[in-house]
């Protein structure tokens, strides 16, 4: 019957009893939980992985404004032809004739006839 | 010591230092959250190893949400109270029937047992009371009278309004006084 049943003050002094006397985890499940929480760790390498990419540099935008790696060496290869068309001091640069046969003569040996003559003579 | 400067942290700094692989975090965290699911699974399951098997569960799932969670959003502990109360419905669900006699009994037969009655004692009559509530009633009381969470948090935790919360509360409390009004002379009380 309600009125046989325990009031409000006497339902809180179970629950306080049940407060005072919580369970508390024992060692070997707070090892337990550690354990797992180890091994769900993510890694330092992997946080780096889940890093969002990096933004391009002033580099890698430089090349990517000349088409990439492929541009460069072309641009590369422009400017050694240019420097080298200015060290020979070519009049007209597009005379491909001039620079595919020139009419050069090169000493190989610097006084060979000199050498020759004076075996010759002997 | 480390572990002594972070006392202050909040529940979300330590989930973000956890996620970022802090093993003082986790230390930290297991010992935050770790009995209080425990204290929750085992009311609710009157068993103290599927409690902890429960307590262990939520722990992982709190582990694997860690990287994903967002501050300021919800409560951990919210979040945790809601993922026990799941797991424990889940195990009440496949066996059906509450193990009555899991909790002791109090001692029995000593003319002096009331005089020397304790807070123990009470906890476990509590402990067997509880265990013969319908579930939602138990999970609600627990929640209000033994974790001391106010209603709206309880109806967070179990996805109900405040009135269905007020309601079980209320029917729960009912149902407990009637199981332990029967006990009071043995548990030393007079009802005043």
């Amino acid at each position: 019957m309600a009125e046989d049943d325990l009031n409000d003050k006497g339902l809180e002094a179970f629950f306080a009893a049940g407060r005072e006397n919580a369970p508390v985890p024992s060692d070997a499940l707070l090892a337990r939980v550690m354990a797992d929480a180890e091994a769900e760790m993510v890694r330092p390498a992997e946080v780096a992985v889940l890093r969002p990419a990096a933004r391009p540099g002033f580099l890698r935008a430089a090349v990517a404004s000349i088409g990439g790696w492929a541009g460069l060496g072309g641009l590369a290869t422009a400017t050694a032809a240019g420097v080298w068309i200015g060290f020979v001091g070519l009049a007209d640069p597009l005379d491909a004739g001039g620079l595919i046969t020139p009419s050069l003569s090169v000493e190989l040996m610097p006084g060979a006839d000199s050498f020759m003559t004076a075996s010759a003579e002997e | 010591m480390a572990l002594d400067e972070r006392d202050g942290w909040s529940d979300d700094d330590l989930l973000a230092l956890y996620a970022r692989g802090d093993p003082v975090a986790a230390r930290r965290l297991t010992h935050r959250f770790t009995p209080l699911a425990l204290r929750v699974a085992q009311r609710m399951l009157a068993d103290a190893a599927e409690a902890e098997d429960v307590a262990q569960e939520a722990m992982l799932r709190l582990w694997r949400m860690a990287p994903g969670w967002q501050p300021g959003q919800a409560k951990v502990t919210t979040w945790l109270y809601r993922v026990v109360a799941n797991l424990c419905t889940d195990r009440l669900r496949r066996r059906r029937t509450v193990p009555l006699d899991a909790a002791p009994e109090p001692e029995d037969g000593d003319p002096g047992v009331a005089a020397r009655m304790i807070a123990a004692d009470r906890a476990a009559a509590l402990e067997q009371a509880l265990a013969a509530l319908p579930e939602r009633q138990r999970q609600a009381v627990i929640l209000r009278h033994l974790e001391g969470l106010a209603n709206p948090e309880i109806a967070e935790v179990m996805e109900v309004g405040v009135e269905a919360v007020e309601s079980l509360v209320a029917r729960g409390k009912r149902g407990l006084a009637a199981a332990l009004s029967g006990r009071r002379d043995e548990l030393g009380f007079d009802d005043g």
